[in-house]
C-alpha cells in the first residue's frame, strides 16, 4: 500500500516539472534578465560628456534627445546605438570643416597682416630715403640734426626693433597659443573620440555581457531541461524498480496474509472472551516472535481498561505453542518478526 | 447461536504505525475449557455430591465453561505447588481450580485456588467455610467467585429459583409454589394448592415472593415470607388479579387488575394498600416490570391488535412499542442495564424466548426449543432461565442470557412452570 | 330471530342429540369433534332432551288448537333448554369474538336468565396453552366479558353474571395439538 502510493506520486509529474509550467518558466527568465539589463544599463547610459554638449549647444546643434524612456525592445538598443555613431561621424566631419576653416582664415591674415607690414617697411624706407637726402642736402647744416636725426633714427630703430622683437613676441606668443589651442583642441577631440571609443567599447562590452548572459541563461535553461529529463528518467528507472519491489513486496503480502489468516485463525480459536467483554473494549498486545514461530515476549501496549478482558486475551496469545510464519525469512522480519494483536469483540453472543 | 469468524487484518498506511496489525473479533466457537480437580479431603466429609463436582456443574450450566472430566486429568494437585502448567497445557486446559476440605468440627473449610494456565499465574486464592450440612452452599460459593475471577462478572450460584410445579392424577391437579437453588437442588415447597398458583416474584432483598393464587376460588395477589411463611393478600379485586413486579425498594408492585373493566396496569403500594393506575386503554395491559431506571416499565399490550412489548418511560408517558418482528411478543423481562429486553415471542406457530437489543432494536430469537415461556434473567445478566415442553411436560432449562448452550434443570414430577430467578440476596 | 334458521339448528340439535344419545354411554366428554362447531359440543345434552321427551310425548293422541298452542310451546321450551345444555362457546386463537353458532344459544340463556332472576351464572374464561400465562389469564377474562355482555344485552341482569379467568390453567384438553387447544380457548357457562 506504500508502494502504491509511491506509485502515484511517480506517476503525476511534480507541478513544476510540467512542460506548460516550465516554458512559462523560461519566458518569465528571459523577460526577467531583460528586465533586468535595462536598469542596469540606464544610469549608466544617458549623461553626455559634459564638453561636447556645451559645444553642441554653442553650435546650436539639435539636443540630443535624452535616452530616457525605458523601452524594453532590445532592437531599438542597436537602432539607437547606430544613430549615435552617426551623430558622431557628422560631428567629427564638421570639426574637420570648421578646423580648416578657421585655419584658412588664420592664414589669409597672416598674409594680410604681412603685406601691411611690407606696406609700411617700403614706406618707412621711402621715407628714410628721403630724409637722407634731405640730410645730404642738410647734413652741413644740420650736422646736429643728423646726430639727432640719426640718434633718433637709432632710436626709432631700437624703438622698431623693440617694437618688432615684442611683436615677434607677440607672435610667437600667439603662435604658442593657436598651437596650444591646437594641442587643446586636438587634446579634447582626441578625448572626445576616446569617450566615444570608450562608449562603443562598453556598450560593446555591454552588449556582449548581455549576449554571455543570455547564452549563460541559455546554459542554465538547457541544463534545468536536462536535469528535468535526467530526473524523468531517473524517475521512469526508479519506477521500474518499485513496480519490481513491488511486485516482490505483493508478494511477500500475499504471503503475509496467507499466515495472518492463519494466525488469526489459530488466535480467535484460542480466544474466549469474558463474559463481562463488551463491544466497546480493545486490547492492543504487541507480539515479538522468534524465527521458530515460538513466542519470544508478549507486551500489553494498550489495555481494554478490564482486567478479565486483557487477561483472555494474554491468555489467547500465550496458548499458542507456535505460531504459523511463513518459511521466507525476509517475509518473517518483515511482517512477523513483531506485530500487533487488537482484540476487539465485534459480534458478542 | 453459531459463532462466526469475522476478522478484518489492516495494515497501518502510514510508514511510523508499519507493523502488521492483525485484529481478533470473534472469539473461540466453544467454552473456556477449565479443569476443577476434585479437592483433597482431610477428616469426615458428609455425604452427597462433592463440592468440586457441584461447581464443575455450576461453571457447566453457565453455557461459558467446558470442565474437564476428572478421569482425563494427569494429575490431581490440590495446592499451588503441585499444578505443572505443562500438563494442563498439554490438555488444552484454561484455567485449574485446585483445593483442600478440611472438616473442623461442625464445619467445613475450603482453601482453593484458581490458576490461569497459559500466564501461568494465580488469578485467585481463598478460604471459605459453610456448616457440614450446607456444603452445597460452600460449592456454590466458590463458583461464584471462580466465574468473577475469569469473567469479571459476579457469577450468581449461590441465588434461588422460585417455580410452580403442577401435578395432575385422575382429574386433580396440585399447584406448588416451589424454591430451590439455581441448579434445582434443595427445593422445598412453600404453599400448595387444588387451584392455580401463578407468577411467583422475588422482592429485591431476595426474602419475600409475591405471587398469584386462586386459592379462594378467585385470583388474588398475596405476600409470602420465606422464612416465617407468613403471608398476607395484597390485591383481591374483582377480576384479575396478577402479574405481581417488584419496585426496586421493595414498597411497590406493579399488578395488572380488571376491576375498572378490562386489564390494565397499576401501581399497588403494599404498605398502604393505595393504588395508582398506570395504563388506561381498553385492550389488554398486563405482564409489567420496572425498568433499570426505576421510572418506566415495559409491559405487554394488545392495543396494536396482538400481543406486543411496550415501554413506558415514566409512569404517565406515552407508551413506546418495542418489538415488531412478529404478531406476538409478550411477557418482557429487562436486564439490568437498560441493553435488552428478553420476552415470549412466537414465530412460525412456535413460541421461543427473544431479546431486543434496546439500542439498536434489533431482534435475536434465543432459544431453539418450542412452547417456551416465562423467562426470567439471572440477576447477574448472564443466564436466562425459561420453561418449555420436554415429551409434553413442562421443564426448565437455563442458557446463557445470549442465546449460548442450554441446561435443563432436572425435572421433578409434572410440570414445573414459570421461574423466577431471585435477586443476589442483600 | 329467523324462524328458519331457528328450525335448522333445532333440527340440527335433535338429530346430533340423537346420535350423541345412542352412541355415548355415560363418559361423555371424550370423542367430541375438533372444534369450533356449536354441535360438536355434545356435553351429556342428548340424553337429557330425549328424557324431556318422554315426559309429555306419550299421552297425546289427536291435537286441538289449544293442544295445538301447548304443543308449540312445549316444543319451544324444549328446543330452548336443548339449546340451553349448551353452555361453552369457543373462540379462535387471540381473539375473544363470539361466534355466529353460538349466538342463539346464547340468547337461550340470556332469556332463561331473565326468566329465572334467582338463577346466577358463573361465567368462567379459558385460553389454549399457547402465549404467555399472564396475557392468557387476561384473554380469558375477555373472553368471559364477551359472553357477559352479550347474556345482559339479551336480557341476563348483571347482578346474576360473575366472571373469572383461569387463562391456560384449566385446559379441557391436556394434548398439545390444534384440535385440544381449539377445545381450551373457551368460555364455560356454570349456573349455581
Amino acid at each position: 500500500m506504500r508502494g502504491h502510493e509511491r506509485d502515484v506520486t511517480s506517476a503525476g509529474q511534480p507541478p513544476w516539472k510540467s512542460p506548460v509550467v516550465l516554458s512559462v518558466l523560461m519566458h518569465g527568465l528571459i523577460l526577467g534578465v531583460a528586465l533586468a539589463g535595462w536598469s542596469w544599463s540606464t544610469p549608466r547610459e544617458d549623461p553626455q560628456p559634459p564638453s561636447i554638449s556645451a559645444r553642441l549647444v554653442t553650435q546650436n546643434e539639435p539636443e540630443p534627445s535624452p535616452v530616457t524612456e525605458p523601452v524594453d525592445q532590445p532592437d531599438r538598443d542597436e537602432e539607437r546605438r547606430q544613430e549615435e555613431e552617426e551623430r558622431q561621424r557628422q560631428q567629427e566631419e564638421e570639426e574637420r570643416r570648421q578646423a580648416a576653416a578657421e585655419e584658412e582664415q588664420r592664414e589669409q591674415e597672416e598674409a594680410r597682416r604681412i603685406q601691411q607690414e611690407r606696406e609700411r617697411e617700403q614706406e618707412r624706407q621711402r621715407q628714410e630715403e628721403a630724409a637722407e637726402r634731405e640730410r645730404e642736402e642738410q647734413r652741413q647744416a644740420e650736422e646736429e640734426a643728423a646726430r639727432q636725426k640719426a640718434e633718433a633714427e637709432a632710436k626709432e630703430r631700437e624703438r622698431q626693433k623693440a617694437e618688432e622683437e615684442k611683436r615677434r613676441q607677440e607672435e610667437a606668443a600667439r603662435k604658442a597659443e593657436e598651437e596650444k589651442r591646437r594641442a587643446e583642441e586636438q587634446r579634447r577631440q582626441e578625448e572626445a573620440e576616446r569617450k566615444a571609443r570608450e562608449e562603443e567599447e562598453r556598450l560593446e562590452a555591454e552588449r556582449k555581457r548581455k549576449e554571455r548572459e543570455r547564452r549563460l541563461k541559455e546554459q542554465q535553461l538547457e541544463a534545468l531541461a536536462d536535469e528535468s529529463e535526467q530526473q524523468r528518467q531517473s524517475e521512469e528507472r526508479q519506477r521500474r524498480e518499485a513496480a519490481a519491489a513491488k511486485a516482490r513486496e505483493a508478494q511477500m503480502l500475499s504471503e503475509s496474509q496467507k499466515y495472518q489468516a492463519l494466525i488469526r485463525e489459530r488466535l480467535s480459536q484460542a480466544w474466549y472472551p469474558p463474559s463481562s467483554a463488551t463491544e466497546e473494549m480493545t486490547a492492543r498486545l504487541q507480539i515479538t516472535l522468534l524465527p521458530t514461530g515460538e513466542l519470544e515476549s508478549v507486551k500489553l501496549v494498550s489495555t481494554s481498561g478490564n482486567t478479565a478482558f486483557d487477561n483472555s486475551a494474554l491468555g489467547a496469545v500465550k496458548s499458542l505453542s507456535r505460531y504459523p510464519i511463513p518459511d521466507d525469512r525476509d517475509t518473517f522480519e518483515r511482517y512477523f518478526r513483531q506485530f500487533t494483536i487488537e482484540f476487539n469483540p465485534r459480534r458478542l453472543r | 447461536m453459531a459463532w462466526l469468524l469475522m476478522i478484518a487484518v489492516m495494515i497501518g498506511s502510514s510508514p511510523a504505525s508499519a507493523e502488521l496489525l492483525i485484529r481478533i473479533t470473534e472469539g473461540a466457537d466453544s467454552a473456556i475449557p477449565v479443569a476443577v480437580v476434585p479437592f483433597s479431603e482431610s477428616g469426615d466429609m458428609p455425604s452427597g455430591d462433592k463440592i468440586s463436582s457441584i461447581v464443575r456443574d455450576d461453571l457447566t450450566m453457565t453455557g461459558e465453561f467446558r470442565p474437564l472430566s476428572a478421569e482425563k486429568m494427569l494429575s490431581l494437585p490440590s495446592k499451588g505447588d503441585e499444578v505443572y502448567f505443562r500438563d494442563w497445557r498439554l490438555l488444552g486446559q484454561r484455567y485449574v481450580l485446585v483445593g483442600q476440605l478440611t472438616r473442623k468440627g461442625d464445619r467445613v473449610e475450603a482453601r482453593y485456588e484458581l490458576f490461569d494456565v497459559n500466564r501461568e499465574e494465580r488469578v485467585m486464592g481463598a478460604t471459605a467455610s459453610s456448616s457440614v450440612n450446607s456444603t452445597r452452599s460452600l460449592a456454590h460459593h466458590i463458583s461464584d467467585r471462580v466465574y468473577e475471577a475469569i469473567t469479571g462478572v459476579p457469577g450468581a450460584f449461590s441465588t434461588k429459583l422460585a417455580y410452580i410445579t403442577l401435578e395432575r392424577s385422575g382429574g386433580e391437579s396440585m399447584y406448588r409454589l416451589q424454591v430451590s437453588d439455581v441448579d434445582g437442588k434443595r427445593a422445598r415447597v412453600r404453599l400448595e394448592s387444588d387451584e392455580p398458583i401463578l407468577s411467583p416474584a422475588w422482592s429485591p432483598d431476595a426474602r419475600k415472593l409475591a405471587y398469584v393464587s386462586f386459592e379462594t376460588g378467585k385470583p388474588a395477589i398475596y405476600i409470602h415470607e420465606l422464612a416465617t411463611g407468613d403471608r398476607t393478600r395484597i390485591a383481591d379485586y374483582p377480576g384479575l388479579n396478577s402479574a405481581p413486579a417488584w419496585s426496586d425498594d421493595g414498597r411497590s408492585l406493579l399488578v395488572t387488575l380488571s376491576k375498572d373493566g378490562n386489564a390494565e396496569i397499576y401501581k399497588l403500594d403494599i404498605e398502604s394498600g393505595s393504588l395508582k393506575r398506570l395504563t388506561n386503554h381498553w385492550s389488554i395491559d398486563t405482564e409489567a416490570t420496572w425498568d433499570h431506571t426505576g421510572d418506566g416499565f415495559f409491559f405487554t399490550s394488545d392495543r396494536s391488535g396482538g400481543p406486543q412489548v411496550y415501554h413506558k418511560s415514566s409512569e404517565d408517558a406515552s407508551p413506546r412499542r418495542i418489538t415488531f418482528g412478529s404478531r406476538y411478543n409478550a411477557r418482557p423481562r429487562p436486564d439490568n442495564d437498560g441493553k435488552y429486553v428478553y420476552y415470549v415471542h412466537q414465530r412460525d406457530g412456535s413460541f421461543h424466548i427473544a431479546r431486543t437489543d434496546l439500542r439498536t432494536e434489533e431482534e435475536t430469537v434465543l432459544t431453539r426449543t418450542g412452547s417456551d415461556e416465562s423467562p426470567s434473567l439471572a440477576p447477574n445478566g448472564r443466564m436466562l432461565i425459561y420453561a418449555t415442553k420436554q415429551s409434553g411436560n413442562s421443564v426448565l432449562t437455563v442458557i446463557a442470557a445470549d442465546g449460548g448452550a442450554a441446561y435443563s434443570l432436572p425435572a421433578s414430577q409434572g410440570d414445573v412452570r414459570e421461574p423466577a430467578w431471585s435477586p443476589i440476596a442483600r | 330471530m329467523n324462524m328458519t334458521t331457528q328450525h335448522k339448528a333445532l333440527a340440527l340439535i335433535f338429530s346430533l342429540g340423537l346420535i350423541a344419545g345412542c352412541s355415548s354411554t355415560g363418559d361423555t366428554t371424550e370423542g367430541a369433534d375438533s372444534g369450533s362447531d356449536v354441535s360438536a359440543v355434545d356435553q351429556d345434552g342428548g340424553s337429557t332432551v330425549y328424557g324431556g321427551d318422554d315426559e309429555d310425548g306419550v299421552s297425546s293422541s289427536e291435537m286441538t288448537e289449544e293442544q295445538r298452542q301447548a304443543a308449540e310451546e312445549r316444543a319451544e321450551r324444549a328446543e330452548e333448554q336443548a339449546m340451553r345444555e349448551i353452555t361453552t362457546f369457543y373462540f379462535d386463537f387471540d381473539t375473544a369474538e363470539i361466534k355466529s353458532e353460538a349466538r342463539e344459544v346464547l340468547v337461550a340463556h340470556a332469556r332463561y336468565l331473565q326468566n329465572n332472576p334467582d338463577q346466577d351464572v358463573r361465567i368462567e374464561g379459558h385460553a389454549d396453552e399457547r402465549g404467555t400465562k399472564e396475557y392468557n389469564l387476561a384473554l380469558g377474562e375477555r373472553r368471559a366479558n364477551a359472553i357477559e355482555r352479550f347474556l345482559i344485552v339479551n336480557g341476563a341482569s348483571r347482578g346474576q353474571t360473575e366472571t373469572i379467568s383461569y387463562g391456560e390453567e384449566k385446559p379441557a384438553e391436556m394434548e398439545s395439538n390444534e384440535s385440544a387447544w381449539a377445545q381450551n380457548r373457551r368460555v364455560e357457562l356454570v349456573f349455581q
